[in-house]
């Protein structure tokens, strides 16, 4: 393997890495029995607030995605105080206004401070140039990989554990049939309204490192697009564990985008097998059932 | 006064651009309870496929007109068949709601529609690469002049035409058998199939109508601009929505009403806040229609009211 073809593979599963957090916030409100075409306004937002703080408050990185993070978490959680109560479609085009909503003020937003190598800041539709914090601290690409697959790993390690967990159970129990669940005496609002903030914190803190990973970002970047890709990555890869949403963007990302298979017709090909797909595992490929015959044959054998 | 009477003027006669688009998304959701996000994809690619035939065969206006009406009412009989034929099977409610919850069939549905979206714009997109296509136009430039205000007739008649339309459509669901019949299968499936309707059939025609009319619209407002390009997919599914949205989703008449309300919203913000300013404020008008408090007992409205 040449050297190119080292630095591609990276910047490839960087995306994959990030594109995933995004997946998984989608999940977890496809949990809950939401659909959101909205998450990439969170996406966008946290790409900014990081950028901001790190690009014109030098500092340090991972307190910059941390506040990305709780900036998104919190809108996220403002956004779903007064819609979380609608209909699931309803719920969809809602959180779908929002997101252009978001993107249209961003792109008129302008807020530059002067540094030695000229203004730096959102600029409105131009975008926000020069988040340059990993290149001014001499982290290279690798680096950034390991920093962005450590957060993967964390992130899908939390939320496998949750799944054992009676928050996991509530959450799990809400999507499937929320009357039933309020009947359990699990308060249905409150776990959406949760699914919904660490769903918006997850979002940013992939927008985040996104920021970093490009050093530069602009409002178009984050169209309806993003999140509807979010959604079907989800979709596709299974809502039985937290792993499905990561085979998503493995099957589009890393397979049918990164091969070039199919070229110019890479989304007939994936837009075609995902509708036929979907019509006969309507929860994607790791739903529950498999997961949980899975997880039942793996302990079989090793108690054999 | 008369910049503002002329404002409100521009506005309604863009609305009626409005309504005729979101008249297909509304009465799909009228039948089937199920959003189809790949409606603007089928009016676009069936705009593409008109395009296409203008541009290589040099075909007249009235050709591409049925051509783009045909392959959308096929289009969209594909779509139909793909994704939500088998969404409804299960879909034995009674009349409840009007929007079910996010029930495991419902994100389905959504879900591949939106596969199919991409699947139907990638496809446009192969067959006319440039993102400027020549559509043929019927645009008249000449401005009519009504006392002080100017009104262009070629978008006076897509106004009309698709308020024409819409009141239409609405009496004959409400007056004939056959729309009797698609009302009550939309009511209530089985009590439907019980007394010997072919369910099954009338919502896959009503669906291949109602892409005809994605069709109707996408023809008649292309040749109005004569071009087309990759955004109008985009376009079409959410001015559709908004207008579709705002007079309650489902509702035949109530999309006339959106529409217009969408057209004078976005008029009066564009001369407010340019642009951007006219985006942003049809977002923001559906963000607080959806959300606000006289929606409880709007839904208790809509779930008592016939569609249509």
């Amino acid at each position: 393997m040449n050297d190119a073809m080292v630095q591609h593979l990276i910047g490839l599963s960087s995306d994959m890495a990030i594109m995933s957090l995004l997946a998984l916030s989608a999940y977890l409100l496809l949990l809950v029995g939401r659909v959101s075409f909205g998450q990439q306004a969170f996406f966008g937002l946290g790409a900014y607030a990081s950028g901001i703080l790190s690009a014109m408050f030098h500092a340090p990185l991972l307190l910059a995605l941390g506040f990305g993070m709780m900036f998104g978490a919190l809108c996220s959680w403002l956004l779903a105080m007064p819609t979380m109560t609608l209909s699931g479609l309803h719920y969809a085009v809602a959180t779908l206004a929002f997101g252009e909503m978001a993107r249209i003020v961003l792109s008129g937003w302008q807020w530059q401070v002067s540094s030695p190598d000229g203004p730096v800041g959102p600029a409105g539709i131009e975008g926000f140039r020069d988040i340059r914090w990993l290149l001014e601290h001499d982290i290279t690409p690798a680096h950034f990989l390991g920093l962005t697959l450590a957060i993967l790993a964390l992130v899908l390690v939390v939320l496998m554990r949750t799944e054992r967990t009676r928050l996991g159970v509530a959450l799990r129990m809400t999507g499937q049939d929320d009357t039933l669940a309020a009947t359990q005496g699990i308060d249905v609002s409150q776990v959406r309204l949760f699914a919904a903030a660490v769903a918006g914190a997850l979002a940013a803190l992939g927008g985040g490192l996104y920021a970093h990973r490009t050093t530069y970002i602009e409002p178009a970047l984050f169209d309806p697009m993003l999140g509807v890709h979010a959604v079907g990555y989800a979709l596709l890869g299974g809502l039985g564990t937290a792993l499905g949403p990561l085979v998503g963007v493995m099957f589009d990302l890393g397979l049918l985008d990164a091969t070039h298979l199919f070229s110019g017709w890479r989304m007939v090909v994936f837009g075609g097998l995902l509708a036929l797909f979907l019509r006969w595992r309507p929860r994607g490929l790791l739903d529950e059932q498999l997961v949980h015959w899975l997880s039942q044959t793996l302990k079989w054998k090793v108690r054999a | 006064m008369t910049d503002l009477l002329q404002l409100v003027v521009d506005g309604l006669i863009d609305g009626g651009a409005y309504a005729l688009i979101g008249l297909g998304l509304s009465l799909t959701f009228g039948s089937l309870r199920r959003l189809n996000l790949a409606y603007g994809a089928t009016a676009m690619l069936a705009a593409y496929l008109g395009a296409w035939l203008y541009a290589t065969q040099q075909a007249p206006a009235w050709l591409v007109a049925v051509t783009v009406i045909v392959a959308a009412t096929l289009i969209g009989w594909y779509v139909e068949r793909l994704c939500f034929a088998c969404t409804t099977q299960d879909a034995t409610q009674a009349r409840g709601a009007p929007v079910a919850g996010a029930d495991g069939r419902e994100v389905v549905a959504l879900a591949s529609s939106f596969a199919i979206w991409m699947q139907l714009e990638q496809l446009a997109v192969n067959l006319l690469p440039r993102h400027l296509n020549a559509f043929p136009s019927l645009a008249v430039s000449q401005d009519w002049q009504l006392g002080e205000l100017m009104v262009r007739p070629d978008r006076m008649g897509l106004a009309v035409m698709a308020a024409a339309l819409t009141l239409g459509l609405a009496a004959w669901l409400e007056r004939s058998r056959i729309g009797l019949s698609w009302r009550a299968s939309a009511d209530h499936r089985i009590a439907a199939h019980l007394v010997g309707m072919p369910v099954e059939r009338l919502q896959t025609v009503g669906f291949a109508a109602a892409c005809a009319l994605s069709g109707l619209a996408a023809f008649s407002i292309l040749s109005l601009d004569g071009q087309v390009t990759p955004m109008f997919g985009m376009w079409a599914l959410l001015k559709g929505l908004v207008a579709a949205m705002l007079g309650g989703l489902g509702s035949v008449r109530g999309v006339l009403w959106g529409g217009l309300l969408l057209g004078l919203v976005e008029s009066l913000a564009q001369a407010s806040f340019g642009a951007q300013g006219r985006e942003f404020a049809s977002y923001a008008l559906l963000f607080v229609v959806l959300v606000a408090p006289w929606r409880r007992s709007r839904e208790r409205f809509l779930a008592t009211a016939v569609p249509g």
